[in-house]
């Protein structure tokens, strides 16, 4: 049994953690190759890119032929509203691909590592403030893909008893507020629809942090069910403030469709049911099996990752702001308003448009 | 501002002059601006003025009857709670909540309310305190009664007037009322959390005080004839929670509860279509409206019991069912007699 991984492939490495990924293992193994079915954002010199699809029974053939002994199967779609057939056959086929790859005689796959997420757990208010991992039931019909990550788990399972040779990890990742995400995107509205009468605690992971505990699951050996998420909670009304917008309670909180058509209508976002369902009850993971099994731990707080998202936003982070500073912050946020509305050509001359 | 220094420079000084004058943001004008110089002044100093007033009405009436009528230190109380309120309002996204989602700044502001409504509306008499440990984990088992839960609100009171090192109370709450709009934020925001054993053992590992009542909606959905008769205490899960977790239960005996809302009747199909435990009728509710949600003074008494030592079993004592079910009919019990023994001490329902 070899104890280093040797030649390892990533599935879904064009996304930006995808590529994170691939750029920190780069170095670290001799052998690397990514597939995916978009192009990679930026190249990578050490890795030999594939264009595959997970959804066709090829890749196992490629798992095969490369002889490859360490997966990393990130191709897994969370963030997405619509219930559509390629979610799922993303979701639940690819992973049933990849993982046919990886069994038989002539398979010389070792380690296998897999992106689940914490949209699992599914929130609701008889749940307890933490998720711990073995806290995934059948009793409740979350949302699809909820439904998606379930069903995706229990093919890994399955193939983690019938495989005692291969060592399985599976990371259930936070909620993350990076990129192009959905609740990045709503939390920088300027007016946030939120739940009437709801606000709910809040648990992020930094894209780093994600890309992190990934690598240490690829070069170490950790098998096993891990949540992986920031310490501490930040209020929803509290990241919307950090943000610099203003919660407006107006979406309905029962009958969690009308939110999301009312939601969608308001602001042109589509919240996923399962990031709905946060959203109203809130999600909590409990990561004392990651700190205690890695001997590591996320280095973003939650606080953490929303005070560098709002800096990547160039808002500034106002620790409390005085009456006095109240105006300067508006000052603020009208300029970068106008500035994201009429780019930063127009923007150098907004200060002078009206007398 | 994203102009570059260079543009600036060499653009024409004309333009530049046009558009300093066209700058579209302006500092708001003060609030009180076109108000005279007298009245600005007087706006300023009212809080001032009327305390002042207070004093000398206070001092008056003091020489006039002989009694204290008007007690400042209440007064002072009622001050705080503005102030505190203010404070809140300005320091903006600076706090921190716990993980639970609790918010113990928040939660201190409206202390002073709850102190009015613990001496001087429900005159709460509290004894045993000392019973209380000032560190380290507990379990606090009482008595639930009268259709809101006043006694939770009363007992986490009762810590910080009694005790002589505060502590705040976590209590546990039916995780029905954490699906509630504005309930969930506000029962989360002050500290409680869902009824849940994993949420119970995780409190008492971090040396939290916690409150619990076993009879949960059976007890404050009670009609008001078996007032102080105490409804099932559950599975007895409490009582393995603290023998695994090594926290002593201390038995709470709350007395003046069942008096503040008399529910005569439960109108049943309405709260099963709501999706409420019980929705009561009252003399006042819901004849009176809101008015009828205001609780009736009654004269309250607080006990706190002898501690019961549970953290001397082994952890695998809690999975015995005899020894959990004998314990908690054990704390049962005490409750019970407790109960029976305060309501002889008071000498009626309103005094």
């Amino acid at each position: 049994m070899i104890s280093s991984p040797n030649r390892v492939l990533i599935t879904g490495v064009s996304n930006p953690l995808g590529a994170e990924v691939a750029r920190r293992l780069a170095p670290q193994v001799p052998h690397l190759f990514g597939c995916d079915v978009a192009d990679p954002v930026s190249a990578l010199e050490e890795m030999d890119f594939v264009h595959a699809d997970t959804r066709h029974a090829v890749i196992a053939k490629l798992i095969r032929q490369l002889s490859i002994d360490t997966v990393v199967h990130m191709a897994v779609t969370v963030d997405s509203a619509r219930e559509d057939r390629a979610t799922h056959e993303t979701n639940v086929i690819g992973t049933m691909n990849v993982i046919t790859g990886c069994t038989g005689p002539s398979s010389r796959v070792e380690r296998l590592v897999v992106k689940s997420s914490q949209a699992i757990y599914d929130a609701g208010p008889t749940d307890p403030s933490f998720f711990s991992e073995d806290m995934v039931g059948p009793e409740r019909q979350g949302s699809f893909i909820t439904r998606d990550l379930r069903e995706l788990e229990q093919l890994v399972g399955e193939f983690t008893l019938r495989n005692s040779g291969c060592d399985v990890t599976v990371l259930r990742l936070g909620y993350r507020v990076a990129e192009e995400s959905t609740l990045a995107k709503y939390l920088s509205l300027p007016i946030v629809p939120t739940f009437a009468g709801f606000d709910p605690r809040l648990q992020l992971l930094h894209d780093e942090d994600a890309a992190e505990a990934i690598v240490r699951s690829v070069i170490g050996r950790h098998p096993g069910v891990f949540n992986v998420a920031g310490s501490g909670v930040v209020l929803v009304s509290q990241a919307i403030a950090i943000m610099g917008g203003r919660p407006a309670p107006v979406l309905l909180p029962y009958g969690r469709w009308t939110a999301r058509f009312g939601l969608r209508a308001m602001t042109g976002i589509s919240l996923p049911g399962h990031l709905a369902d946060v959203l109203a009850f809130g999600s909590v993971a409990d990561c004392a099996r990651l700190a205690e099994e890695f001997g590591w731990g996320p280095a973003y707080s939650t606080r953490a990752v929303m005070d560098s998202f709002a800096r990547g936003k160039e808002a500034e982070v106002i620790e409390a702001p005085s009456p006095t500073q109240e105006y300067e912050l508006q000052v603020f946020l009208q300029r970068r308003r106008r500035q994201e509305l009429r780019g930063q050509s127009a923007a150098s001359t907004s200060l002078v448009t009206r007398r | 501002m994203s102009a570059k220094p260079a543009d600036v420079m060499t653009e024409p000084k004309k333009q530049l002059k046009r558009r300093s004058r066209k700058a579209d943001i302006t500092a708001p004008a003060p609030a009180e601006f076109g108000l005279p110089k007298a009245v600005r002044r007087l706006r300023r100093k009212a809080p001032a003025y009327a305390m002042q007033g207070l004093v000398e009405l206070s001092t008056r009436l003091r020489e006039a009857t002989g009694h204290e009528i008007i007690d400042l230190n209440r007064v002072m109380g009622l001050a705080q709670f503005a102030y505190q309120q203010r404070e809140l309002a300005h320091r903006g996204t600076a706090y921190a909540v716990d993980d639970f989602g609790f918010d113990p700044q928040w939660t201190e502001s409206f202390l002073s309310v709850f102190k009015v409504l613990y001496r001087d509306y429900w005159r709460v008499e509290t004894t045993g305190i000392e019973n209380v440990p000032a560190t380290g984990r507990a379990l606090l088992v009482a008595n639930h009664a009268g259709v809101l839960p006043w006694d939770g609100t009363m007992i986490k009171t009762a810590m910080f007037v009694e005790h002589p090192q505060p502590r705040h109370v976590r209590a546990l709450v039916a995780s029905l009322f954490m699906g509630m709009p504005v309930l969930s934020w506000f029962l989360r925001r002050t500290g409680q959390t869902v009824g849940h054993p994993d949420d119970t053992r995780r409190l008492l590992e971090r040396d939290e005080l916690v409150l619990v009542f076993p009879e949960g909606v059976k007890g404050t959905g009670k009609p008001f004839k078996d007032r102080y008769r105490l409804r099932r205490f559950g599975r007895g899960g409490f009582v393995s929670t603290a023998i695994r977790a090594g926290a002593p239960i201390i038995p709470v005996s709350v007395v003046g509860s069942e008096e503040i809302y008399p529910m005569l009747a439960d109108l049943a199909p309405v709260a099963r279509a709501l999706g409420m435990p019980y929705v009561p009728v009252t003399p006042f509710w819901p004849w009176l409206g809101p008015l009828g949600l205001l609780p009736l003074p009654s004269k309250w008494r607080i006990e706190f019991h002898e501690p019961i030592h549970v953290e001397e079993y082994l952890p695998e004592a809690a999975d015995d069912r005899n020894l959990v079910m004998a314990l908690a009919d054990e704390v049962r019990e005490t409750i019970q007699k407790g109960v029976y023994e305060n309501l002889k001490r008071r000498r009626s329902v309103f005094t």
